[in-house]
């Protein structure tokens, strides 16, 4: 018979509709806005509906999610941002669309370099979001962001500057747990050793 | 509705008919219907054609903001989606399609490439950014954007659209809009006896700041 193939396709779709007001009634409202909702949903044997209701809840990112890179900064007892980048340029160099650009400090006196970005440029309609920057850099200080929601009504609003992409070690430790315990960790290793290499040659000197 | 509400209008009601008479704009209604029904054009060159097919998929599901379904046709559709790497062989394609479109119409470029030509900027055959040639009205960041970052980009157009009023409104002013200029393959695309017409017709004027849409992701 002409159409059968049809009326099965609706027939599934309609089994669907019912799944989902038996799923809703059976688990009520935690099925929505929650994340175990959310979790439950995207399992492969899902029944009822699984679209995820985006800009009220959003499908949850992996640690190693990367979007665009951000920079990091302590922060100081009083608010001071401390920017971790020493403006060396290493990952203006890796970068592989060249989006990266650095204008570096110079101290007002003598004209020496200070290592500090005194302006830092991504233009993120060229990043490609690769993450080389983050692997290269030796100070920890650029990293991949889990921030999507970055859409701008214009061309020059997708060019970041210093301001829009400093971001502080808080907010890269929530994001990354993992990463961030275990660069802390080789830090704090590394402070030991040096102390501990340290410590003879200042015994020795008195000695 | 409180008469707050009613009179919020900016028409002169005599005293005497205070209370008793209201007129309400109709534009809050129409740009209400109007950005509640925007049929997007589909328009895959690359990769990031990929992440907008799963956005009209069931996972994310654009028809929860009226949008339905992805127009093959630039008659039925409202804004155009620009997914992917333009080559300078497409552009005219692009251009063509742009101008065939019904107005209102607007652009959404879609991932750095469309944007401002990605990795491949300096490439040959490549076309660094879409809006040297087109109006754009929503640039989303992103190689390629997640189905997420590109929603949140269309909900950003819906607020424009929201916001766009018959008397201020381009769309609605007399004279007719002269169409973009179709780009020629070849060395140059762009004809240089008509650069003021396509700079004119290709920067439209700068809308004020992207409403927030939530906080900062946490976690």
């Amino acid at each position: 018979m002409t159409g059968k193939g049809f009326l099965s396709m609706l027939l599934g779709v309609f089994k669907r509709f019912v799944m989902t007001y038996v799923e809703d009634f059976r688990k009520g409202k935690k099925r929505y806005y929650t994340a175990e909702g959310i979790e439950s949903r995207r399992k492969a044997d899902v029944q009822g509906i699984f679209t995820i209701q985006y800009p009220e809840e959003k499908l949850p990112v992996p640690e190693e999610f990367r979007f665009l890179p951000f920079l990091v900064y302590e922060e100081g007892p009083n608010g001071e941002k401390d920017l971790r980048c020493t403006s060396c340029g290493i990952c203006a160099k890796v970068c592989p669309p060249q989006c990266i650009s650095i204008v570096r400090t110079n101290d007002p006196v003598t004209g020496k370099p200070v290592p500090q970005p005194k302006e830092f440029y991504i233009d993120v309609d060229i990043c490609m979001n690769c993450g080389l920057c983050a692997e290269y850099c030796p100070f920890d200080a650029i990293k991949m962001d889990h921030d999507y929601e970055l859409a701008s009504y214009t061309r020059q609003g997708n060019i970041y500057d210093i301001e829009r992409l400093s971001k502080p070690v808080s907010y890269y430790a929530g994001i990354r747990p993992t990463n961030y315990s275990a660069e802390e960790h080789a830090r704090q290793e590394k402070e030991a050793l040096k102390a501990a290499a340290k410590k003879p040659a200042a015994t020795e000197g008195a000695g | 509705m409180s008469d707050e509400t009613i009179q919020s209008s900016n028409y002169e009601i005599p005293p005497e008919m205070q209370g008793t008479v209201s007129i309400t704009s109709l534009d809050k209604v129409y740009a209400w219907s109007r950005k509640n029904s925007m049929w997007p054009m589909m328009f895959g060159l690359a990769c990031c054609a990929i992440e907008m097919i799963v956005l009209a998929a069931s996972r994310f599901d654009i028809a929860r903001f009226g949008m339905e379904v992805m127009r093959p046709s630039p008659r039925q559709s409202d804004f155009l989606i620009v997914s992917g790497t333009v080559t300078k062989k497409m552009v005219p394609q692009i251009v063509r399609l742009y101008n065939q479109m019904p107005e209102p119409k607007y652009v959404v470029s879609m991932g750095a490439c469309a944007s401002g030509g990605g990795p491949f900027k300096e490439g040959y055959s490549v076309v660094s950014g879409i809006d040297k040639y087109i109006p754009v009205d929503v640039y989303i960041p992103g190689c390629p954007p997640t189905p997420q970052a590109l929603l949140n980009g269309l909900i950003a157009l819906t607020k424009k659209v929201d916001k766009e009023r018959i008397k201020t409104s381009e769309w609605y002013a007399k004279g007719s809009e002269a169409a973009v200029p179709v780009p020629v393959l070849g060395p140059d695309l762009m004809d240089p006896r008509k650069y003021a017409l396509i700079y004119e017709q290709t920067h439209r004027p700068i809308e004020p700041e992207i409403p927030a849409e939530t906080e900062q992701k946490e976690g």
